[in-house]
C-alpha cells in the first residue's frame, strides 16, 4: 500500500523546513531508516529517514522549497503488507551540511515554490500583505511587524525584501566568460547560508544594535589555565579560556538579568529568564551554527569544558540534534583564533545580547607608572537597544572583567 | 473521431468553481476549454441549488408577511393565494436570466465550451461524449476537476420523483404538498422543509443526531428548534426512519425514536435530503492516477493539486463545506497556480456559511467547541436581536449573536449568528477575522443607526461587559483552556 510521510516535528517550536537536498529518487527501493532527504529547519539541518521500507513513489517539493511541517513529503509503496496510516517518525540527525559540491537533479519536478505565509498559523496580518509576501517569496513568520499587538503592515514585507539578500530563482544565467574563463559562477542562495541569512536580517531588523569594547588583562586566567590544564587533561578534559569566560559571563547575567531576557512582541512582554542556557557560536564549513549549553550555570568548569568540546564537536560532523541548538538565552561567539582585534557581532534573535571573544595576545600596557607585559583581550558586546542600555551593558562587561581579572574566584 | 483538442487547460464542471476559474485563466492569458454535461452553464448552484432555493425561499417568505401584514395595518381584501406553477416559472426565469449570463461572460473572455461528459483515459487524455453520442479528444497541458456533487440516496428511499424526492424535484414541485416528512435535518433539507411549512404544507423532520444542523453552535440550533416548534413543524432528533411505505400517491412512515415509534400516514412528498457525495466516480480517476479518500472525495493540496502534478481540482467534489463560495475561492487561486504564479495557495481563515432558515444562519471561524479544543482561553460575547431596534421595526426578533473571542489577545475567533438578515451581517466579521481584528476593534467602530450591524457591535462591547442595550452585571467569565 501506498504511504504518504508527512515531514515530521523535528524540534520544539520549529513549524516548516526547507527541502535541502533529495537524498532519494522516485522509483528508488529503499530501507527502513535510510535517509530520504535533508530538511533544513532553523539553523540546522536534519536527515530524515524513511519509517519503512518500500519504494519511492513521489518526492513532493524541489530543492529549496520550504514545506510545513504536517505536509506529506514522500509517497513510498510499502513492501510490507497492512495497513500503515500514522507511522510512528524516527528521530532526524542534525547535519551541517556537505558543501555544495555537485548539485543533483533529483525530484527536480518543475512547478512550486511556495510559501506558506502561514496559512493556518496565526500572524497576524491582512490578506493583501499575506499575498504580498508570497509573491515576494517571504515567510511571514520571519518578518517582524511594527503595527498594534506586532501586526505586520505591507511595509513591513517591503523593507525585509529589500535587505534581504536576493535568490536566484528560475534558471540560472549564463555567465559571460573572460578570456576564456568564466567571469562569475552562480550558485543557488539556498539552505543553510538561506537561513542563516534570513535569522540575522530579523535580528538586524527587529533591534536596533550598539556595540561596546572594552580590554581585559587576562593575565592571572593565563596562569591559572596552566596550572589547571594538566589536571583537566589527566581527567580527559581540553580545557580551553572558554569555559572561564563562560562561567564570568553567568555570574554578570545574574546580575544584570536585563541581558538574560527577551521581548516578546507579539505581547509587549519583557521575558526575564531564570534559566541561564548558553549558545556557542561554532564555525563549520557551511556556515555558522549555535550550539547551546543548557543550565550552564548549573555546571562546573570541567562540566562546561567538556559539553562545550562536545557540542562543537558535534556541530563540525554535523550530529547535532534538534534540542542543542534551540533555547538560548544569550551567545558566545569566539574568532580570536584567527585574529583581529575584536568582533562587532549580530545578535542571536531574539535574545537580546552576544559577546565577542577576541584574541589574548601580550601588549605593553601601563602598570604602577611602568610599562609591562601583560596578556590583554578585548571583550566586545552587541545588545538589543530596546531592552538594554548602554549603561547596563558596560556595567556588565565590567563585571565579566573583574571576574577574568581576579579568576580565583571563578571556582567559588 | 473529430479533432484533437489542445488546450492550455480543460476544466470539467461548469459550477461556481469551474466557470469562476475558466473566466481567471482566461483573464491571465490562457487558452480554456471547460466541459459540461449539462446544456446550461452555472453547475448545481445556478440550476437546481443556490439560486433557485433562495428565489422560492424569498417568495415563501413574502406570502408569509402578507399574511401578517394586517398586524401592521396594511388589510388585503383577499387572503393571499399560491399559484405554484406560476412562482416555479418566476423562479426558472431568474435561473435562465443567470445561466445565460455566465455563457456570455464565458464566451466574452474567450473561454471555449464543450458540451458532454468527460472521462480520463490517461493523465495527459480526456475523452468527452456528446449529446449526440460523438467522442471529442483533449489534451490539455493542465486539467481542473470542478464535478461537483450529488444528493445521497439511503436504501429504502429509492427517489421516485413524485412521492419520494430528493433537493432537485422540491425546487420544481408543482402542488403544494398537503404532508411532507423530510429525512435529515441538515442544511438543505431544513431550508426546503421552512420553504412548504410557509407555504402551507404539515412538515415533519427526522434526523439521527441528537441536534439539527450538525457541527453548529448549540445556542443557535436552540434558537432556531424553537422558532420551528412555533411554526408548527414537528422535530424528530435521534430518530431513525425506517423504509418507506409507498402506496399509491401517499407513503406511511415510520420513526423509530429514543422511547418508543411514531408512524406518519397520508404522506405526499417525503423529501430525502441526507447529504451529499462527490461526483468523483466514472470518470476515470485512476487511469489519471488521481487519488480519492475513502469518502470519495478527491485529495489536493494547498494549491488544490491533486496527486497528479498537473491535475487540479477544486469545489464540492475536494471536500466539505460544500459551499458555492468556497469552490469559487477554490477556483481562483487553483487557476493562479495554472497560470503560472506559483506562490498562491489556498490561503483563507474565515470560511463564512449562511443557511437561509427563517430565522437565517450564519457563522464564520471557530465554534466554542472547536476553539476550546484548539486550547483557547475564551470570552464569549453574546447580543439578542430582541433588544435591536431595527429588529423590532422589522417585527423580527428572534436570534443572537454570539461572538468567540480569544482572552488573551481580544482576537476575533469565530462569530455565530441566527436572525434577520445575518447572511448579510456575516461579511462584516468574515472580513474582521481575515484582517485579525479585535472585539475591540468592532467595538470601537460607530455603526449606523437604527441597523442590525449594531447588534455585532454590541455583541463586541459585551465581551468586555460594556454593552450598552442589554444590562450587564460584569465581564463574561474566561472559559477553556488555562
Ligand atoms: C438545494 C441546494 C441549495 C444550496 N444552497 C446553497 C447556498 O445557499 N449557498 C452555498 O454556498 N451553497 C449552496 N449549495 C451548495 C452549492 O450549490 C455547491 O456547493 C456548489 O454548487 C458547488 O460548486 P462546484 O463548482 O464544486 O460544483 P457543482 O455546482 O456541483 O457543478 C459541477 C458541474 O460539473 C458537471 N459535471 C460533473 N461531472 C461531469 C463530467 N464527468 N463531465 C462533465 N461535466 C460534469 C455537473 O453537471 C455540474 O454542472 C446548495 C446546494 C443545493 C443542492
Amino acid at each position: 500500500m501506498a504511504l504518504e510521510f508527512k515531514l515530521p516535528d523535528i524540534g520544539e517550536g520549529i513549524t516548516e523546513g526547507e527541502i535541502v537536498k533529495w537524498l532519494v529518487n522516485t522509483g528508488d527501493t529503499v530501507k527502513e531508516d535510510q535517509p530520504l532527504v535533508e530538511i533544513m529547519t532553523d539553523k540546522v539541518t536534519a536527515e530524515i529517514p524513511s519509517p519503512t521500507a518500500g519504494v519511492v513513489q513521489e518526492c513532493r517539493g524541489k530543492e529549496g522549497d520550504v514545506v510545513d511541517v504536517g505536509a506529506v513529503i514522500v509517497v513510498i509503496e510499502t513492501t510490507t503488507a497492512g495497513v500503515v496510516s500514522e507511522v510512528a517518525t524516527k528521530e532526524p540527525t542534525v547535519a551541517a551540511p556537505q558543501s555544495a559540491s555537485k548539485p543533483q537533479a533529483r525530484c527536480t519536478s518543475p512547478g512550486t515554490s511556495s510559501v506558506l505565509s502561514g496559512s493556518g498559523a496565526k500572524m497576524l496580518a491582512a490578506p493583501a500583505t499575506r499575498k504580498l509576501a508570497r509573491e515576494l517569496g517571504i515567510n511571514l513568520t520571519t518578518v517582524a511587524g511594527t503595527g498594534p499587538r506586532g501586526r505586520i503592515t505591507p511595509d513591513d514585507v517591503r523593507g525585509f525584501s529589500s535587505s534581504r539578500p536576493t535568490l536566484a530563482s528560475g534558471p540560472l544565467s549564463t555567465p559571460s566568460t573572460v578570456q576564456g574563463q568564466e567571469s562569475e559562477k552562480r550558485v543557488p542562495f539556498i539552505g543553510m547560508r538561506r537561513r542563516i541569512g534570513e535569522h540575522l536580517v530579523k535580528s538586524k531588523h527587529t533591534a536596533p544594535h550598539f556595540a561596546y569594547v572594552e580590554e581585559v588583562d587576562m593575565t592571572e586566567l593565563v596562569s591559572l589555565r596552566q596550572q589547571l590544564k594538566g589536571d583537566a587533561e589527566a581527567q580527559g578534559v581540553k580545557l580551553t579560556y572558554l569555559p572561564f569566560i563562560a562561567k564570568a559571563v553567568i555570574s554578570g547575567l545574574k546580575a544584570f538579568p536585563g541581558l538574560n531576557s527577551s521581548l516578546d512582541d507579539a505581547k509587549g512582554e519583557l521575558v526575564y529568564k531564570n534559566h541561564y542556557h548558553l549558545g556557542i557560536a561554532a564555525a563549520t564549513d557551511e556556515g555558522l551554527i549555535v550550539p547551546v549549553v543548557k543550565f550552564a550555570d548549573q555546571k562546573n568548569l570541567y562540566a562546561l569544558a567538556s559539553e562545550i568540546q562536545d557540542l562543537s564537536l558535534r556541530a563540525r560532523n554535523g550530529q547535532l540534534k534538534p534540542h542543542d541548538v534551540t533555547g538560548g538565552t544569550f551567545t558566545l561567539t569566539s574568532i580570536g583564533s584567527i585574529g583581529g582585534l575584536f568582533s562587532v557581532p549580530i545578535i542571536n534573535h531574539p535574545e537580546v545580547g552576544i559577546m565577542g571573544i577576541n584574541k589574548i595576545e601580550k601588549r605593553a600596557v601601563v602598570r604602577n607608572n611602568t610599562i609591562v607585559i601583560r596578556n590583554m583581550m578585548y571583550l566586545s558586546i552587541c545588545c538589543d537597544h530596546r531592552v538594554v542600555d548602554g549603561s547596563e551593558a558596560a556595567l556588565f562587561v565590567k563585571h565579566v572583567v573583574e571576574y577574568l581579572q581576579q579568576p580565583a574566584r571563578l571556582l567559588i | 473521431m473529430s479533432s484533437i483538442h489542445k488546450p492550455d487547460v480543460a476544466i470539467i464542471g461548469a459550477g461556481p468553481g469551474g466557470y469562476v476559474a475558466a473566466i481567471r485563466l482566461a483573464q491571465l492569458g490562457q487558452k480554456v476549454l471547460l466541459v459540461e454535461q449539462n446544456k446550461t452553464m452555472g453547475g448545481v448552484c445556478l440550476n437546481r441549488g443556490c439560486i433557485p432555493s433562495k428565489a422560492l425561499i424569498y417568495a415563501g417568505s413574502l406570502y408569509e408577511k402578507m399574511k401578517h401584514a394586517g398586524d401592521m395595518g396594511i388589510l388585503l381584501s383577499n387572503e393571499p393565494t399560491i399559484d405554484l406553477p406560476k412562482m416555479m416559472d418566476w423562479k426558472d426565469g431568474i435561473v435562465n436570466k443567470l445561466t445565460g449570463g455566465v455563457a456570455q461572460l464565458l464566451k466574452a473572455n474567450g473561454v471555449q465550451t464543450l458540451t458532454g461528459r468527460a472521462e480520463f483515459n490517461g493523465p495527459h487524455k480526456l475523452s468527452v461524449k456528446t449529446p449526440n453520442g460523438n467522442i471529442e479528444q483533449v489534451e490539455a497541458k493542465s486539467y481542473l476537476i470542478a464535478t461537483g456533487s450529488s444528493p445521497i440516496d439511503i436504501p429504502g428511499f429509492k427517489r421516485d420523483g413524485k412521492v419520494i424526492i430528493d433537493s432537485t424535484d422540491a425546487l420544481s414541485l408543482q402542488d403544494v404538498p398537503k404532508k411532507l416528512a423530510l429525512i435529515g435535518g441538515g442544511v438543505i433539507g431544513l431550508e426546503l422543509g421552512i420553504l412548504y411549512a410557509k407555504l402551507g404544507t404539515e412538515v415533519t423532520v427526522v434526523e439521527m443526531m441528537d441536534q439539527l444542523l450538525p457541527g453548529t453552535d448549540k445556542d443557535v440550533v436552540q434558537v432556531l428548534t424553537r422558532s420551528l416548534k412555533k411554526r408548527k413543524i414537528k422535530v424528530f432528533t435521534e430518530s431513525k426512519a425506517q423504509p418507506v411505505q409507498v402506496k399509491g400517491k401517499t407513503a406511511t412512515l415510520t420513526i423509530e425514536r429514543p422511547k418508543g415509534t411514531e408512524v406518519i400516514k397520508d404522506l405526499d412528498k417525503v423529501l430525502v435530503a441526507v447529504g451529499r457525495k462527490p461526483n468523483s466516480q466514472s470518470m476515470g480517476l485512476e487511469k489519471a492516477g488521481v487519488k480519492v479518500d475513502d469518502r470519495g472525495f478527491i485529495q489536493v493540496d494547498h494549491q488544490l493539486r491533486t496527486s497528479v502534478r498537473h491535475i487540479f481540482a477544486i469545489g464540492d467534489v475536494t471536500s466539505a463545506p460544500l459551499l458555492a463560495h468556497k469552490a469559487s475561492k477554490e477556483g481562483l487561486v487553483a487557476a493562479e497556480v495554472i497560470a503560472g504564479n506559483t506562490h498562491e495557495v489556498l490561503d483563507v481563515r474565515a470560511m463564512p456559511s449562511a443557511v437561509f432558515t427563517d430565522p437565517e444562519i450564519a457563522t464564520v471561524g471557530l465554534t466554542e467547541e472547536q476553539a476550546k479544543a484548539e486550547g483557547y482561553t475564551l470570552r464569549i460575547g453574546t447580543f439578542p436581536f430582541a433588544a435591536s431596534g431595527r429588529a423590532m421595526s422589522m417585527n423580527k426578533t428572534e436570534g443572537l449573536v454570539k461572538m468567540i473571542v480569544d482572552g488573551n489577545t481580544d482576537q476575533i475567533l469565530g462569530v455565530h449568528m441566527i436572525g434577520p438578515e445575518v447572511s448579510e451581517l456575516i461579511a462584516e466579521v468574515t472580513l474582521a477575522i481575515e484582517m485579525g481584528a479585535t472585539a475591540e476593534d468592532i467595538a470601537l467602530t460607530v455603526h449606523a443607526h437604527p441597523t442590525l450591524p449594531e447588534s455585532i457591535m454590541e455583541a463586541a462591547e459585551s465581551v468586555h461587559g460594556k454593552a450598552v442595550h442589554i444590562y450587564q452585571k460584569e465581564k463574561p467569565p474566561l472559559v477553556g483552556a488555562k
